[in-house]
């Protein structure tokens, strides 16, 4: 499954005022790979999400995705890359129908412009509404597409979250806590589906607050506690990194006496 | 399905459309007798145009403008001056009204289209008073509080449209081609990028939409069609001051769109046909008509604050369901 570094982020740093919320992590992801990035609250993980994407400038070092090296770049030019993201506090467009909700991702990968509206794009319409068709099919909201966004439930809308990000046909998906707010049913659910993508050769960079879904299914977790990555492995040896469970768990490793 | 996302209108509503526009209420204003209703008619449809050009960028789009009668005073303006000073017949001042709306438009939005909400709101505040002072105070240019007068009336092709009535159907068609526009552009998948910035346009542009560009855009045709708006208001009302572009103008035509319904197109054609005729149809009442109309917007908030056709109710009204989007129950897509 492995194949090429897709996504290499050098010495990466953001500093907020006195903060430094991510300090130097350096990390790859490579074609096929589904990897996880956990840590505690606070420990950096979204703001490390917001540089790769575009939305925050680092301080210093590079995220280079697909041999182009991003920094500068604004978010919708990252995206256009095929790098899709879903938001870990769910960002639909409320007041749009569900279907409309996805066209939007097609519409920003294959581009709908003035020039479309007036005059007609016919081919480039079709386009759009196949794949976004596609999407919603693939997450199983095909038949609430004309429904009102604000209309759906909590869970649904994880999955429209995640349709609109497929319909930018992306080639790395990031899902920033897509258990967050789910079930214990609805996150085995989840887990089933995000294996299923990766399955089919989507490479995935998985956001999770919730240890459990991470070490279930990824193939390689990376772990950040105060800004830096402190472990980055199989899932069975970061469960028993100690530097892990003392960033978790808050264990000493003079205390530890498991062994 | 509530608010089934589909086609947009058929060639056969347009035809109705058209045939009441051009046909059916000339002839009720005819009807009613003498010139006064096709005045009302005129400033009706002026209004229209300006408040279906309002709704794209507000209703849409989703950026509160507060400075729109700016745009349709500097069409009026360029038209006016071009009429006068320069000769130049409607067929062509229409082209330049819009143009230099367009351009000023784009030219003022470019360092405010950053700003989000409750800003922009302000910037375009003050974009439509620096207008208003502009054409007040530039009187070696304008004329200031004067005003420009003599405008010559339309012309097209060797006739002379120079009655109310000539006055209407210009008025009509370029209302028609404002709204057909407008049209185009919402009930497409452009119309949706415009849509997603309103409801997150940080969310949209991780889409891969660009923010920036689509609003300038949108602002853009906004202001076009406001300043052909006001090209076809100098030459029906041959004489104009910057009294007409003022920052009442551009709450007036705010509310028509508020009433009508954000967002919906034959909600703003709504809107802006009843806060122009109300006023006349209560006239017996005398000053108490106005009342009257600040009642009705009142009320109409109060009871129905997504408006008259709220977008979701005017897209389930107006959207049809066919093409190759089309599957089964379900209705979605554009062509």
């Amino acid at each position: 499954m492995m194949g090429d570094a897709l996504l290499e982020i050098t010495a990466l740093s953001r500093q907020f005022g006195g903060l430094r919320a991510v300090d130097d992590v350096t990390a790859e992801i490579r074609q096929g790979e589904l990897v996880g990035l956990i840590g505690p609250n606070g420990a950096g993980k979204t703001t490390l999400f917001n540089l790769i994407s575009g939305f925050t400038p680092p301080s210093s070092g590079t995220v280079v995705f697909r041999d182009r090296t991003l920094n500068g770049m604004k978010p919708h030019q990252v995206s256009r890359l095929g790098m899709a993201r879903t938001f870990q506090n769910l960002r639909i467009f409320p007041n749009m129908t569900v279907f409309d909700n996805v066209s939007v991702g097609a519409v920003g990968a294959l581009g709908y412009g003035l020039r479309h509206g007036f005059f007609g794009g016919r081919t480039r319409a079709e386009e759009i509404s196949a794949r976004a068709w596609a999407a919603l099919e693939r997450v199983g909201l095909d038949g609430v597409a004309g429904e009102l966004a604000a209309n759906l439930s909590y869970g649904k809308r994880k999955y429209l979250e995640i349709a609109r990000a497929l319909a930018t046909d992306p080639v790395l998906l990031i899902l920033d806590e897509p258990a967050a707010g789910l079930n214990d049913t609805e996150t085995a659910d989840l887990a089933r589906f995000i294996k299923g993508l990766h399955a089919e050769g989507s490479t995935i960079l998985l956001v999770e607050h919730d240890m459990g879904l991470v070490m279930s299914i990824c193939e390689r977790v990376m772990v950040l506690a105060s800004g830096a990555k402190i472990a980055d492995a199989a899932p069975d040896a970061v469960q028993a990194d100690p530097a892990v469970l003392e960033a978790y768990l808050g264990i000493e490793d003079d205390d530890e006496e498991v062994a | 399905m509530v608010a089934s996302a589909s086609k947009p209108l058929s060639a056969l509503r347009w035809l109705g459309l058209a045939a009441l526009l051009f046909g059916g209420i000339p002839a009720l204003l005819g009807l009613i007798g003498g010139g006064y209703p096709f005045q009302v008619g005129i400033t009706a449809l002026i209004f229209v145009t300006l408040a279906v050009s309002l709704n794209l960028v507000t209703g849409t789009a989703g950026l509160l403008s507060l400075g729109h009668a700016g745009f349709f005073g500097i069409g009026a303006y360029a038209a006016a001056l071009a009429s006068t000073k320069l000769g130049w017949p409607f067929l062509l001042t229409l082209p330049l009204a819009a143009a230099v709306a367009a351009a000023v438009g784009v030219l003022v939005a470019l360092p405010t289209m950053r700003l989000i909400s409750i800003y922009f709101a302000v910037a375009t505040l003050g974009i439509g008073e620096m207008i208003h002072v502009t054409l007040l105070n530039w009187v070696s240019f304008t004329r200031g509080p004067m005003g420009v007068r003599g405008i010559p009336p339309i012309e097209i092709g060797g006739f002379t449209l120079d009655g109310v009535v000539g006055g209407y159907y210009t008025a009509a068609a370029v209302a028609a081609i404002g709204i057909f526009a407008v049209h185009r552009l919402t009930h497409s998948y452009y119309g949706n990028a415009l849509r997603s910035l309103r409801e997150d346009d940080q969310c949209a542009a991780a889409m891969g939409l660009n923010p920036v560009r689509l609003k300038i855009e949108a602002f853009g045709v906004a202001c076009a069609i406001a300043g052909a708006a006001g090209a076809v208001y100098a030459h029906t009302a041959s004489f104009i001051s910057p009294d007409s572009f003022r920052f009442e103008e551009s709450i007036l035509i705010l509310a028509m769109i508020v009433v009508g319904g954000l967002g919906s197109l034959p909600g703003a054609v709504l809107g802006a046909v009843l806060l122009i005729v109300l006023p006349e149809v209560l006239r017996g009442f005398g000053d108490f008509r106005m009342i009257a109309v600040g009642m009705f917007m009142f009320l109409s908030i109060l009871f129905m604050p997504k408006g008259l056709l709220g977008e979701a109710s005017a897209i389930a009204l107006f959207r049809r369901q066919l093409g190759s989007a089309w599957r089964g129950d379900i209705q979605a897509g554009w062509k």
